[in-house]
């Protein structure tokens, strides 16, 4: 009897949890390519860091993928799959020059890792060859999505409240703005150089 | 005469300021979507990958095609190679006309005192005037290389323009590059290589393509011991320099960012700098005459050239060590390594006069093959491309045959050995980094030569020397040449020299003190040159 009533329970927070479990969307106007829209901190919440480590490779002497978001805390590879030596460094955090670092410089098939405890956007550069370049985005909940090339974005499992909604795109000002999540929200961008 | 003599030696002077041809190629940061930094440390210096990406015929020495952003055209499938002979071997050309463009300029100043050369001039005569500050322009070049498939390099460039002189450009490299014909001798991979066309020979350092602004002195150095009369015990008259490009077959093996590497080079010979004049019966050097593509060369002679060169990396880590390119944190892109190399050029220099027969009674044409040879060595010490300490040394000899007079005749009858001439000197050079887009440079020339010291004594009201000096003051002579080197951008570039340069001091031959020398007309000075350029390559 016991056992069955912990069943019911546990089935009623699932299904409690799923129908809190919204959905924002929306799209990024006004500049070409993908953007990064993420939820911003949530006050007296943290977040379990996520055990899956996300891969840049360096490629063809291009940063792939070009824009990788994270969760703040993740650890992230850095693969050389090219036949020629790269380096990988970078000279700030979030635009502070206190975190830049420098991860050396290594032979095809090998692979280094850092974990991203600062939030912020992390410009990826090559010392070998100065033309690369690629992003690593610190954000500092689960909540975020990488748009479309056509800018459209969908970030699932957001539980309902009020958030500040962020958009983060290469070589433009962060742009926020209020949400409020409850069943699926909408929000759209639209930036500017 | 004196006058236009004068003229031209100051227009030597220019150009000793503004020869070196120094060639980036923006046509490869196009087709690899790559920056300039990814092959030079300082346009046209290269790095270890510069390096091995040469080696490779103008290729990434791995995996060149998943690299090249402009994929190249296929002159033919592949498949076609299970047909041969029955079908043409298929290659590819660059998918772009891989063409570079690059121009300079430069602003001298220099003192007064390279005026003291009119001091030779007969009383009244209007001489050259050397103003103390000048705008020159310098080259506007074009230059394309590539990949034709099967390690088939080319290369091509041409000044279109000197000195805002279309007339004065030229060409300069050209040339087929086979690599790796090893492959088909089933000897190990690079052990042979083949060049054929024009070319610069495989000097330990580069002048064609030395960043500096002025060229080595020791590279521009020829031997004519022949100018002055009053000094007759040499006769030589050899224009040959090292920095000439050379017409043939060149063979190579090894490579320049480890190990070994050789080179040997036959080439044509024109001890006389300039193409013989035919007559009407063949076609002219120039290719004007009778059709054909003409002769070059004064010589059935050819010169042979040879160099043999081992580089040590310094990297700890056996696998770093033996790369293309070192590791580390802060992610250099040459190793720490140290280079020793030797190098001999042998050649005949030939002359010929209007003599008699041993008898004396007919006239007849007198030659002289007299054999030369440049030989020395050359070492190089490089910190991962921060600090480059590098230099050479060269000897330079002429066998010397003398015109002799025997018995009734009243002109030369035939020739005896006499000392032979010869000179040495080099270069020592430091290259600092001091950031990535600062290099300071600091460099020692050195010549040592008999022949200059005696053709000095030529400045008189007769003509002016023919050394690439006016007047030495003695047989050797140093230039001091401190330098930085600014990259505004990857592809343009802003570089100083100040040039300090041997005291020199102008003789009049025609008066000459009771010891035979002549008296000098003014004291000894220097003609030092402070040169800015500024250059770009697209």
């Amino acid at each position: 009897m016991q056992r069955n009533l912990l069943q019911v329970a546990f089935l009623g927070a699932v299904l409690s949890l799923m129908a809190h479990a919204s959905t924002i969307s929306g799209k990024v106007a006004g500049v070409p390519g993908v953007s990064v829209i993420y939820v911003e901190a949530i006050a007296g919440k943290t977040f379990p860091v996520p055990a899956e480590q996300p891969v840049v490779a360096q490629r063809h002497l291009m940063f792939q993928p070009h824009i990788l978001p994270v969760q703040q805390g993740s650890t992230v590879e850095f693969l050389n799959s090219d036949s020629v030596a790269h380096n990988v460094f970078w000279p700030s955090v979030g635009g502070n020059k206190k975190l830049a670092h420098n991860l050396g410089t290594w032979p095809q098939n090998e692979k280094r890792a850092f974990k991203f405890d600062a939030v912020g956007a992390v410009p990826l550069l090559c010392n070998v060859h100065p033309e690369m370049n690629g992003y690593i985005v610190v954000v500092p909940t689960p909540y975020f999505a990488l748009t479309s090339e056509s800018g459209e974005y969908k970030i699932e499992n957001v539980p309902d409240g009020s958030y500040s909604l962020a958009a983060w795109h290469e070589g433009i000002k962060n742009q926020s703005k209020h949400v409020d999540v409850a069943g699926d929200a909408k929000a759209d961008f639209t930036l500017s150089r | 005469m004196l006058k236009s003599k004068i003229a031209a030696c100051c227009s030597l002077v220019i150009y000793l300021c503004t020869v070196p041809s120094a060639y980036a190629i923006p046509a490869f940061a196009r087709q690899y979507g790559t920056s300039c930094a990814t092959c030079h440390v300082d346009f046209p210096k290269l790095n270890d990958f510069g390096k091995a990406f040469k080696d490779a015929s103008f290729k990434f020495p791995k995996d060149d095609e998943t690299f090249i952003k402009i994929p190249p055209v296929i002159l033919g499938s592949p498949a076609q190679k299970e047909l041969w002979p029955h079908t043409i071997w298929p290659g590819t050309i660059p998918g772009i006309p891989p063409i570079g463009l690059r121009y300079n300029q430069f602003f001298q100043a220099t003192n007064g005192n390279a005026n003291k050369f009119n001091a030779l001039l007969p009383p009244g005569t209007v001489g050259a005037y050397i103003p103390t500050t000048d705008f020159e322009t310098g080259f506007f070049s074009i230059f394309t290389a590539g990949n034709l498939g099967d390690n088939i390099g080319f290369w091509v460039d041409d000044d279109i323009s000197v000195s805002g002189a279309n007339a004065n450009g030229g060409l300069g490299d050209a040339y087929l590059r086979f690599g790796d014909v090893s492959r088909f001798l089933r000897l190990p991979t690079d052990s042979l290589t083949a060049k054929i066309g024009q070319f610069e020979l495989d000097l330990p350092f580069t002048q064609a393509r030395a960043y500096d602004i002025s060229p080595y002195d020791i590279y521009t150095q020829t031997n004519i011991g022949a100018a002055n009369p009053n000094f007759p015990q040499q006769f030589v008259n050899n224009q040959v320099s090292m920095q000439d490009v050379g017409k043939g077959i060149e063979i190579s093996g090894g490579h320049h960012y480890g190990g070994y590497h050789y080179s040997l080079a036959i080439i044509d010979q024109n001890t006389s700098g300039t193409p013989p004049a035919f007559p009407g019966n063949v076609p002219s050097g120039a290719g004007g005459s009778n059709g054909g593509v003409g002769f070059n060369s004064d010589s059935n002679f050819k010169d042979l050239y040879g160099r043999l060169v081992y580089r040590a990396n310094l990297d700890r880590d056996p696998a770093t060590r033996h790369d293309v390119q070192a590791a580390g944190k802060t992610g250099p892109h040459t190793h720490n390594y140290i280079t020793l190399g030797s190098y001999y050029l042998y050649g005949r220099s030939v002359q010929s006069i209007s003599g008699f027969t041993p008898n004396g009674t007919a006239p007849t044409v007198l030659t002289a093959r007299e054999p030369f040879y440049r030989a020395g060595g050359d070492f190089d010490f490089n910190l991962h491309d921060k600090f480059d300490v590098y230099g050479l040394y060269m000897y330079g000899h002429d066998n010397n045959l003398l015109p002799t007079v025997t018995g009734e005749a009243t002109g030369p009858t035939g020739f005896v050995r006499g000392n032979p001439a010869t000179f040495s000197g080099g270069f020592v050079q430091a290259d600092y980094m001091v950031y990535p887009w600062i290099v300071a440079i600091m460099r020692w020339d050195r010549v040592n030569s008999s022949s200059d010291l005696l053709n000095g004594y030529l400045a008189s009201t007769a003509g002016a020397p023919v050394t690439p000096f006016f007047s030495p003051f003695s047989s050797v002579r140093n230039r001091f040449t401190p330098g930085a080197q600014f990259l505004i951008h990857p592809n343009i570039k802003a570089s100083f020299e100040y040039e300090i340069r041997p005291q020199q001091v102008v003789y009049n031959a025609a008066n000459l003190q009771s010891n035979g020398v002549p008296m000098r007309l003014t004291n000894p000075f220097r003609t030092n040159t402070a040169v800015v350029a500024l250059e770009f390559v697209y």
